[in-house]
């Protein structure tokens, strides 16, 4: 018992950085704009697959540029926070890439495969281009393809979720130093902090400008709460299993 | 590492991803995995039985980071010398081989399953689709399995790029990304464009029309070969090229630059995606115009 409130003391840190790491996540899978099964039939807007499958693919995809840079700069000393920082704008700019890339691509496919025009249905007006919606959305559909703006907002969920995956990687790695151990424990904090936000979203959001990202509080409450407790397993592990 | 050596390897690395993301697209087409298949699922069941293959095992990024984990697993026990160091090329195919062993697996009793279920809605179990279209299904999924476990062993192999993750994790992180992109891009061109081509072209499913999905071919009754003969013109290439953009993008700012630079060269290629997508949305808007339909008082 005096082992773990010793370990729980010393890295008390630890624990922060990755309850900060999963409201990252949580927040940023608000922003991605996912239109889930109704999406793949060009039925509504944003890309057409799953919050937690896109958010996950992203923010992982961003993890392996932060833990090749956290190799990296380990190699010569151990990372403190200014190398934690650079750690973190790898993660955060690899997952922004990925999802970037996807919603191009994506829109190509809507543009040129299905032949529409990218339209939101929850907005009149495209609130970074000023662009009108309404006449572009499809009967019987609400919406389809990413405008500017669910773009614009998917990119920022990709940074948040890029960031948050790094940040939690680095928090592991300054307890037990063993890549292998602190990337599988990242990514089951990273999934537990983009399930959680999913029953916020429902299965579709557009981004920052839908009605349901106002709902964003109630999944950080609950998102620090669950941070929290991986938080507390994932510093004890290391120490319990004598790594 | 030297530069031109490391260039290389980002290249070899996005080449096989790109062959990668163009196979788990096809596979996923023609299983009629992922969001397209909740119309094929529905079909039955609003009256329109078919001979279309009906395969929903899960979402495609779980289920390909599974086989390309199982795959790298089993093409790490192979090489470790403990057992048989293995020469890394066989045992990639044969870790490949098992992960296409194991999607046989999950495709039959998923469409045996499925099937089974409607039989009230008088969808039947099909003998001669499972058999004409398993054995393709479990191709694509080994040419996927393979060239992601190839590209994860470059990336984590000491004398190569040296990644710190174990080699089943990279083989699950890639098996990951190449599903969520596979159901956000090429099948989009299945579920909007395939399914439902007898419908007017230039508009998403209306509602109305949910579960009406097309069941005659050019000639004869459609089944799943048809699908992936049409996406593989245009929905799986361009899952290709995402996914091998994507690891060649990320793998090159990582190679050719350090620190804070590919930290900046990354912004930049965001941002210059940013405004590619904002000039082909114009060119969309101008090119298409306002649906006729639209009966609001917003201007277009």
């Amino acid at each position: 018992m005096t082992d773990i409130i010793t370990m729980l003391a010393t890295n008390w840190i630890s624990i922060i950085g990755i309850i900060i790491g999963g409201i990252c996540i949580a927040v940023g899978v608000h922003f991605v704009p996912v239109g889930g099964a109704p999406a793949a039939m060009a039925q509504a807007t944003g890309i057409g697959t799953g919050t937690v499958q896109l958010a996950a693919g992203s923010g992982l995809t961003g993890l392996l540029a932060a833990g090749y840079m956290y190799m990296t700069l380990s190699a010569v000393d151990k990372p403190g926070i200014s190398e934690i920082v650079l750690i973190c704008a790898t993660g955060a700019v690899g997952a922004m890439i990925m999802i970037s890339v996807t919603m191009i691509v994506g829109n190509w496919v809507y543009i040129y495969g299905v032949g529409v025009p990218p339209a939101s249905a929850k907005v009149d007006y495209d609130p970074l281009t000023g662009d009108s919606q309404a006449p572009y959305v499809a009967a019987g559909t609400v919406g389809q393809g990413m405008p500017t703006v669910c773009f614009v907002s998917g990119a920022i969920g990709g940074l948040l979720g890029g960031l948050g995956g790094s940040l939690v990687y680095c928090m592991l790695m300054w307890v037990n130093g063993d890549p292998a151990i602190s990337s599988i424990f990242a990514i089951g904090v990273f999934l537990v902090n983009a399930v959680l936000p999913s029953y916020n979203i429902q299965g579709t959001i557009e981004g920052f400008h839908d009605p349901k990202f106002k709902r964003v509080p109630k999944a950080m409450l609950a998102c620090f709460i669950a941070s929290l407790l991986c938080g507390v397993i994932a510093v004890m592990i290391p120490g319990a299993g004598g790594f | 590492m030297e530069p031109a050596m490391g260039m290389g390897i980002v290249a070899l690395m996005g080449a096989a991803a790109t062959v990668a993301g163009c196979s788990e697209d096809l596979e996923s087409d023609i299983g009629s995995q992922s969001n397209p298949n909740s119309q094929v699922q529905l079909a039955a069941q609003v009256g329109y039985p078919h001979r279309i293959f009906n395969k929903a095992i899960s979402g495609e990024p779980p289920s390909n980071a599974m086989y390309c984990a199982v795959g790298a697993g089993v093409a790490m026990v192979l090489m470790s010398e403990s057992v048989m160091s293995a020469s890394p090329l066989i045992a990639i195919a044969i870790g490949a081989f098992v992960a296409a062993l194991l999607n046989g697996v999950f495709s039959t009793t998923s469409y045996m399953g499925r099937n089974a279920s409607q039989t009230r809605f008088n969808q039947y179990v099909y003998l001669d689709v499972l058999r004409n279209q398993i054995l393709s299904l479990m191709g694509h999924a080994y040419i996927t399995t393979f060239c992601i476990v190839l590209l994860s062993y470059v990336m984590w192999n000491q004398d190569l790029i040296g990644h710190p993750f174990p080699f089943p994790v990279i083989a699950l992180i890639w098996g990951l990304c190449v599903g969520a992109i596979g159901s956000s891009t090429g099948d989009v061109h299945y579920g909007a464009e395939r399914e439902f081509q007898d419908f007017k072209f230039g508009a998403g499913l209306n509602a109305a029309d949910s579960g009406n999905i097309t069941r005659y071919a050019e000639a004869g009754i459609r089944s799943s070969m048809d699908n992936a003969w049409f996406c593989s013109k245009f929905g799986g290439p361009v899952t290709g090229i995402a996914f091998g953009m994507t690891v060649f993008l990320d793998n090159w700012r990582s190679t050719a630059f350090g620190g804070w630079v590919s930290v900046a060269v990354g912004t930049a290629i965001v941002i210059l995606l940013i405004i590619y997508n904002r000039k082909i949305e114009t060119y969309a808007r101008n090119k298409y115009g306002p649906f006729p339909e639209y009966a609001g008082d917003i201007e277009a």
